[in-house]
């Protein structure tokens, strides 16, 4: 194969001095030439073959087969033409002439060139202005060696092509180079080319396309062969010394190349991969080198995925303005920082990023000195300082050396760091920088926004879409999104995503040209689309997360919306949002939502008006608003739809009622909570606090009751609150409750027997009460039940019997005090009856009526030394009954028992006696009367009346007999004092008989009359009866009076029976 | 003169933007980039070496037989000595190097750091 070997060498000379790309393909050219001549001493043949693989398609076609199409494409630049064709027939040729000279080996290299330019029209056009050179200092015999050769190539290459041409070309040019002085083209061609060579090698293999270099079949295959992860980069080192140290022995290597694509993130890690004709020479090359395994399974790698295993993606340059992140130095480890510059080759970055300094304050921690009196660096950097911006004034406490800079510019240089604007500035490789999946949050980016000198926020939305765009690992698509294409083939399209797996969406086209079908994009080029007018949730990504709003503009894929809580256009991108099903404004947080009640504290409440991210803000009970966190919250008091409260008119208002302020602002909302005397209420009029107030119950009017529920306040007064004697009862019963209060239950303690319920007739004692209730613990077994008060019958401890508690410590002038008053009434119905019945003259009656009270008095005193007047009871009790028949007065009165009955007490026992027990009666009653001042007048009223009525009614009526009308009021003096209705009357019979008894009577009167202006009627009563006395007392009375007297102590018996 | 370079000096390794060799900068320094010299002249020159070479490159190849192997046809290697080079390299010329590697030398620079990869595909 010595010719093969040959055109190797050629080659690979060739390749550096020239064009790879053709040398490469003269060189498979050659080798295919060399073999197939070597079989076949064919050249035809070999044509023949490369047409066949011109039928073939794509992966086996060889880089020949391409070669002749890009001829036939250019065959119509004819000037060129034809030396195509003869440098690709001189090429063959010239494998049979390449030993001759350097003459040869500097056609070739010309040609060479010139056969370049079959495939690139910038370095044909180059070429032919070398050409063109070439031309002028070669002069006419080099162009027509060219022409003549390029025609036996199309010849050879393709059999459209003019064989007359060619062949007079090839003959011109052979004759040409026999003609020619080989030296001296030599030497031309070293001086043009020889210090260009390996220049025009590069720059040469650059524009050969790449499809051109697919591999086929004729390369050597690829082998994966597993190794040590992470050794990768060692494996190939380790080849490549091996290589090196075989070189040249009988043990050289047959691998052609061996490669790495490892890395942490690489999906080809853990591979090496060894480029040999023979699976065989990987054993032998691999054999003994650590961390590589060749005795584990190979992997071919398949021809058309070999470009695949070098495919090299470009890693995103860095633009002034992106964000990255620093992996160094440690302190700012993951911090943000934004690129400011990034150097010409593009391996290091200027960046800014948020200090972090403590100004030398833990200085002294870190210089500690330890006990063997060296200075222990502490391991790590301890706990990092905050990010804060640069502080001149701080660094100066400490520092004030090491410290210099320009106060008008802001920036400094501090510690040996640079500082701008409170920044710190830095150059950094970029190595040191994570340039994808930054994801730099709005908050972090604001930092640097807010920092700009001149306070204006200079957000530049722009790179942070761009250092967003690289991160499509946060981007979430669900089926339903409605999502556009925005890069890519597909660009434009819109759809409905319908399936999401991995990186890949298949999306519903539902607009363009491609409407109607399924396509599957890759989630890189996507983006959610939304339109003006969408209800959009914040899904992530930003400060504004979970934000609710309609979208108001869009511009790319920044999305502007109105947030629906707080009325803010914020500007986000639209990989952060998402279709909102849920309303704005009705956020929870945890448990509390919008209006809930909530227990601020123990003796506050509130009423939640906003629910933000991480807070709530609270209107307490007093209306103040207040900001909590849930945390703060201790409870949420559930919605009570029972409460109820009253309003200032005493109606009932419950939950959802609309009422009125009565006062201030006149507010009307729909109650929502009512909170002991506290409402709260919703108003859709303001939307301060979400249109929630609160105000307190009795300060509002009703204004609509939730179902018409009809109010007190419509039926009507209430007849309870009117009726004079309920009302009575009512305050006797108001009254109970609020003495009750004092002191403690007397229920308690007691003993009891339960008589309803479940547990009726079981024992107990009464631990505790309520109002209502009782807790009893049972005698029968060790529980203590709940029974409402009334169930339980009072027992006394020891004896058993039923007690009333309630009545047993009731004091006993209570009692008293009401029997009287109870009695009142009794008297003054009795004793008014016959004050009604007295005649027109009752008016006298009146007037001397005040002489008789005011007389009573000393009736009272003269009781014990008046002995007239006792016996003139006596008397008069006796005497009165023989005239009560005569008399119609008397006997219309049904007073006669009465009077037997007042008459009853002196009748047992002597005059005396009964006149005495009768005041002592009266005393009895009338005694308290008296000095009850309410009483008084009802006694002096009442009692008086009768007897001073009848008196005096009588004494008109016996204006015949002037005798009774004197004692009348002698009567009237003695009688008030036990009974109004029987004393009278007696006493005006009781005077007369004893005769002298008007006289004092008279005295008294008379007496009575000196003090009072009412005594002159009663003074001058006494006068006639003191005359009538004369006439009438001894006879009437005297005579007949004793033996009646048992007669009407008769009668008096069974009365009194 | 061994391309080999032991895992402790790994960490001086360069690759040149040109033709994507990779060495230890104290070789480009002393010996230069073996296919680029000519143009870059790297010999001794820190600056040059700076700008014209790179510490940022991923995936390794050993280059042993460049003219027969795909891999280095692929790479546009072949021609190049054999040795170390890597497959990407990131960092771009300098203009002012890349516009007279164009004009004088008549080398169309292809970056080595990706960019032309879909242009070629």
């Amino acid at each position: 194969m010595a010719s093969n070997d040959r055109g190797r060498f050629d080659d690979s000379e060739d390749e550096e001095d020239f064009n790879p790309a053709p040398a490469d393909m003269s060189e498979d050219e050659d080798r295919n030439d060399g073999s197939s001549r070597a079989r076949d001493s064919s050249p035809n043949r070999r044509q023949e073959a490369d047409e066949d693989e011109d039928d073939e398609p794509a992966p086996a076609r060889s880089r020949r087969t391409h070669d002749e199409d890009e001829e036939e494409e250019e065959d119509e630049e004819e000037e060129e033409e034809p030396r195509r064709r003869h440098d690709d027939d001189d090429e063959d040729e010239e494998e049979d002439d390449e030993d001759e000279d350097d003459v040869q080996q500097g056609h070739r290299r010309k040609r060479q060139r010139d056969r370049r330019n079959a495939f690139i029209d910038i370095e044909a056009e180059v070429d032919d202005e070398d050409e063109g050179e070439d031309e002028e200092k070669d002069g006419e015999e080099i162009e027509d060696f060219i022409i003549d050769n390029a025609h036996p190539d199309d010849l050879a290459e393709s059999s459209r092509l003019d064989d007359d041409r060619r062949h007079r070309e090839l003959d011109r040019r052979r004759e040409m180079e026999s003609s020619m002085d080989a030296e001296k083209q030599a030497e031309i061609l070293r001086q043009r080319y020889g210090n260009r060579r390996p220049g025009k090698s590069f720059g040469d293999s650059a524009v050969v396309p790449k499809r051109l270099l697919l591999p086929s079949v004729d390369d050597p295959s690829i082998w994966a062969v597993r190794c040590k992860e992470g050794k990768e980069r060692e494996v190939v080192m380790s080849i490549m010394k091996r290589v090196e140290e075989r070189r040249g022995t009988k043990d050289e290597l047959a691998i052609t190349a061996a490669f790495e694509r490892g890395g942490p993130d690489s999906v080809m890690k853990s591979f090496v991969y060894v480029e040999t004709q023979r699976q065989t020479d990987i054993l032998v090359a691999l054999d003994g080198i650590l961390n590589v395994y060749p005795h584990s399974k190979l992997t071919l790698v398949d021809i058309k995925d070999m470009p695949e295993l070098l495919r090299v993606t470009k890693t995103p340059t860095l633009e002034p303005g992106a964000w990255v992140r620093l992996r160094r130095p440690p302190k700012h480890s993951g911090d943000l920082a934004q690129v400011i510059d990034v150097t010409e080759n593009g391996l290091e970055a200027r960046v800014r990023f948020i200090p972090r300094l403590d100004y030398g304050m833990r200085d002294e921690a870190l210089s500690a000195v330890t006990a063997d009196g060296k200075r222990k660096r502490p391991p790590g950097m301890g706990p990092r300082p905050p990010q804060r911006l640069f502080s001149e004034i701080e660094a100066r406490k400490r520092h004030p050396r090491h410290i210099q800079g320009n106060p008008t510019t802001n920036t400094w240089t501090y510690m040996g760091e640079e500082f701008e604007n409170g920044f710190q500035v830095k150059d950094v490789k970029i190595q040191q920088l994570v340039v994808t999946d930054v994801n730099p949050s709005l908050e972090e980016v604001t930092r640097f926004a807010s920092g700009a000198d001149d306070g204006t926020e200079n957000l530049d939305l722009k790179a942070l879409a761009a250092s967003l765009k690289d991160s499509n690992t946060l981007v979430t698509y669900l089926p339903g999104d409605i999502i556009e294409v925005y890069a890519g083939e597909q660009r434009g399209v819109v759809g409905r995503a319908t399936n999401v797996q991995g990186d890949i969406v298949t999306m519903f086209v539902t607009e363009g040209d491609l409407k109607g079908q399924s396509i599957e994009v890759p989630i890189k080029g996507l983006r959610k689309r939304f339109k003006i007018g969408d209800h959009v949730k914040v899904i992530g990504g930003s400060k504004f997360q979970d934000e609710v709003g309609t979208v108001v503009k869009i511009s790319e894929d920044r999305v502007t919306l109105l947030t629906d809580q707080t009325n803010n256009e914020v500007t986000v991108f639209s990989k952060d949002l998402r279709e909102a099903s849920d309303i704005g404004g009705q956020g929870s947080l945890g448990q509390y939502e919008l209006h809930d009640l909530v227990q601020l504290d123990p003796t506050t409440v509130g009423c939640i008006v906003k629910v933000d991210r991480e807070s709530l803000v609270v209107l307490d009970q007093f209306g103040d608003t207040r900001q909590v966190m849930p945390s703060q919250i201790p409870n949420k008091l559930p919605k009570r739809k029972q409460a109820v409260a009253a309003d200032r008119e005493g109606s009932e208002i419950r939950l959802d009622d609309v009422v009125k302020e009565f006062s201030g602002q006149q507010r009307q909302g729909k109650i929502i909570h009512i909170h002991r005397s506290y409402v709260f209420l919703h108003t859709h009029a303001t939307n301060e606090n979400a249109g929630v107030f609160v105000t307190k119950a009795s300060m509002v009017n009703t204004i609509a009751a939730k179902g018409g529920r009809v109010n007190a306040a419509a039926s009507g007064p209430d007849l309870t609150t009117m009726n004079p004697a309920l009302k009575i009862h009512k305050n006797g019963t108001e009254n109970k409750p609020l003495t009750k209060q004092f002191g403690r239950d007397r229920a308690i303690n007691q003993t009891v027997i339960i008589k309803k319920g479940a547990y009726k007739g079981l024992l107990g004692i009464v631990k505790d009460t309520t109002d209502t209730h009782a807790r009893v613990e049972l005698h029968t077994k060790n529980k203590t039940i709940t029974v409402p008060r009334d169930c339980l019958n009072f027992k006394d401890k020891n004896t058993g019997i039923n007690i009333d508690i309630n009545g047993r410590g009731r004091p006993a002038p209570g009692g008293a005090g009401r029997g009287s008053g109870d009695r009142v009434p009794g008297w003054q119905g009795g004793s008014r009856t016959p004050m009604g019945s007295g005649g027109a003259d009752r008016v006298p009656a009146w007037g001397s009526r005040t002489p008789a009270q005011g007389g009573r008095t000393p009736a009272w005193k003269g009781q014990d030394y008046s002995g007239s007047r006792t016996p003139a009871w006596a008397d008069g009790s006796r005497t009165v009954n023989p005239y009560d028949g005569s008399r119609t007065a008397y006997g219309s009165g049904s007073r006669t028992p009465a009077w037997q009955a007042g008459a009853r007490t002196p009748a047992p026992g002597d005059a005396f006696g009964a006149g005495s027990r009768t005041p002592a009666y009266a005393g009895g009653g009338g005694g308290e009367s008296w000095s009850s001042g309410s009483k008084t007048p009802a006694w002096g009223v009442s009692a008086p009346t009768p007897g001073a009525s009848e008196s005096w009614g009588y004494t008109p009526g016996a204006a015949t007999s002037s005798a009774y009308d004197a004692p009348t009021p002698g009567g009237a003096m003695s009688a008030p004092t036990p009974g109004a209705l029987s004393a009278p009357t007696p006493g005006a019979y009781n005077a007369p008989t004893p005769g002298v008894a008007p006289t004092p009577a008279g005295g008294w009167q008379g007496g009575w009359g000196g003090t009072d202006s009412a005594p002159t009627p009663a003074a001058g009563a006494p006068t006639p009866s003191a005359s009538g006395y004369g006439g009438y007392s001894a006879p009437t009375p005297s005579a007949y009076g004793a033996p009646e007297t048992p007669a009407a102590s008769g009668p008096r018996y069974t009365d009194d029976d | 003169m061994s391309s080999f370079v032991t895992p402790g000096q790994q960490r001086y390794l360069r690759a040149c933007m040109v033709c994507s060799i990779v060495m230890t900068y104290s070789r480009f320094r002393d010996e230069g980039c073996p296919n680029c010299e000519e143009f870059l002249h790297l010999i001794g020159s820190q600056d040059q070496i700076e700008s014209c070479t790179s510490q940022v490159f991923e995936g390794l190849i050993t280059l042993a037989n460049p003219a027969k192997s795909w891999v280095a046809k692929w790479q546009r290697l072949d021609g190049y000595v054999p040795g170390v080079y890597a497959i990407k390299v990131s960092g771009q010329l300098p203009d002012e190097i890349r516009s007279s590697l164009e004009d004088e030398y008549r080398i169309q620079y292809i970056p080595r750091d990706g960019t032309q990869t879909e242009a070629d595909a």
